[in-house]
């Protein structure tokens, strides 16, 4: 088991990545707090040692998406709910970054673990691929076809 | 690289706030302090309030708090969770098990050959439902390539009561992995875990071998441990039709056609398989719904479909 000071750091640290893969897989908060604490909850009873702090990393992005997938599933939960109805950040989020985010998240899940590691994460398709478990061809054909559903769905914007 | 500041400045206005990282410490701490005060003491477990009242998220997430729990509790205090009661073998040509629990979540997965082992490398089935682990393995990227052409997915289940043993058929036959792949399910008898295991087999491929063996006593369980669920059915098949050798491929092939085709091997029936009730081994045949007979037949004549035998009850 690790220590609070650890488990508190490992929150500090990755709270916001964490909420993020929850947000675009659950689509509400409410499911979010839930599977992020789960995450949380995981790391702290977790036993194993993590050689460098991307291994670590590495391990909270696999974690969350299996926790994201495992709960979407069992609860068999699809409602699709556009960003105006996430009432703490459509305040807060100006509108041409809103329309990203809306496109991302109805965009179909195979595409959103890819795209947000890609794009915002900065990790390269091997990477995702070492950390999804997924062949490195297989994340490429995915971030081309993501991009393209992207660019259609964001009229050229992207 | 202007696409990706888009998606950059997007996503940089999702975070965490102070109140979740609250909350989720004072949920995670408290969540550990319980699981220490029920290590202590085993009275508190089962009875009355417990963790899963105490905190709403658990109530709405009973599944998954089960399967956080089972994947780290340690041997004391959680006797129940822990306790082994039902075993899914999964066959392709990699061989894996899972052995559950009496709330039919996995708590353990083992790998019996190194496709298998690669498998579980790649997917994480510790801590889920059965039928949540199977659909999770079989849809999974790592497993794709062991599932193309006459890939024969093989179930295998093995409970401590009949009643467990037709649930967990069911629930296997309605997976929506199990029917996209053609998947067979069948039952065997529980106390052949031990002999498999001895042998280096998974349940699955034991009872597979035991068929086999029934015909030809010089296939060993190293020969079965070196081929693939595909290759046994063939011998098999090719023994039950006499032909002993050489058309084994070939009813393999056209039966798994009408597996994958139609999910029915009643539907699109040679006739072959119907005749051929000598050996029924297999007490369930059908890759989707489970039409029961369960194990008091044994050694007697109730296939249809496959017909493949089964060994040990």
């Amino acid at each position: 088991m690790r220590s609070e000071i650890e488990t508190n750091h490992a929150i500090e640290r990755y709270s916001n990545m964490i909420r993020r893969i929850c947000l675009y897989h659950l689509k509400n908060s409410a499911d979010t707090e839930d599977v992020f604490q789960m995450v949380f909850l995981k790391y702290l009873l977790y036993e194993g040692n993590f050689e460098t702090e991307e291994h670590e990393k590495a391990w909270f992005i696999r974690v969350t998406v299996n926790a994201c997938r495992d709960y979407l599933k069992s609860f068999f939960r699809r409602q699709v709910i556009s960003l105006e109805e996430l009432s703490e950040e459509a305040a807060s989020i100006p509108p041409e970054q809103a329309k990203v985010l809306d496109t991302v998240l109805t965009m179909p899940v195979k595409y959103k673990d890819v795209i947000y590691l890609h794009y915002y994460e900065g990790y390269s398709a091997a990477e995702i691929g070492r950390i999804l478990g997924k062949k490195e061809n297989t994340v490429y054909s995915l971030l081309s076809r993501g991009r393209a559903i992207l660019k259609e769905m964001l009229g050229g914007d992207l | 690289m202007d696409s990706m500041n888009k998606i950059r400045d997007a996503f940089d206005c999702i975070k965490a706030g102070e109140e979740l990282k609250a909350s989720t410490r004072d949920f995670i701490y408290a969540a550990r302090r319980k699981e220490q005060n029920h290590t202590d003491s085993r009275e508190k477990f089962g009875r009355g309030k417990s963790v899963f009242d105490t905190y709403p998220v658990f109530r709405r997430a009973l599944g998954a708090v089960c399967a956080v729990l089972l994947m780290f509790l340690g041997a004391g205090g959680y006797a129940l969770l822990l306790e082994p009661v039902a075993y899914v073998s999964i066959d392709v040509n990699p061989s894996l098990e899972l052995v559950l629990n009496r709330f039919d979540f996995v708590i353990s997965a083992t790998a019996y050959n190194e496709d298998g082992e690669l498998v579980l490398e790649n997917v994480s089935l510790k801590g889920k439902s059965y039928t949540d682990a199977i659909d999770l393995l079989v849809e999974s990227d790592v497993m794709q390539p062991y599932l193309a052409g006459n890939s024969a997915l093989t179930f295998t289940v093995a409970a401590d009561n009949s009643r467990k043993e037709e649930r967990l058929l069911s629930g296997i036959n309605n997976c929506s992995g199990c029917r996209r792949h053609g998947g067979v399910s069948f039952s065997t008898d529980i106390s052949t875990v031990n002999t498999a295991h001895e042998s280096g087999l998974s349940l699955g491929k034991y009872a597979a071998y035991s068929i086999l063996s029934g015909y030809d006593d010089s296939i060993t369980t190293e020969d079965c441990h070196n081929m693939t669920m595909g290759e046994i059915h063939g011998l098999i098949e090719s023994h039950q039709h006499g032909d002993g050798a050489g058309h084994g491929d070939e009813h393999e092939r056209e039966n798994h056609e009408i597996w994958t085709e139609t999910g029915d091997p009643t539907e699109n029936d040679t006739g072959n398989a119907v005749e051929n009730t000598d050996t029924p081994i297999y007490e369930n045949e059908k890759p989707s719904g489970n039409s029961g007979g369960h194990g008091e037949e044994h050694g007697q004549g109730h296939g249809s479909g496959h017909g493949h035998g089964h060994g040990g009850r």
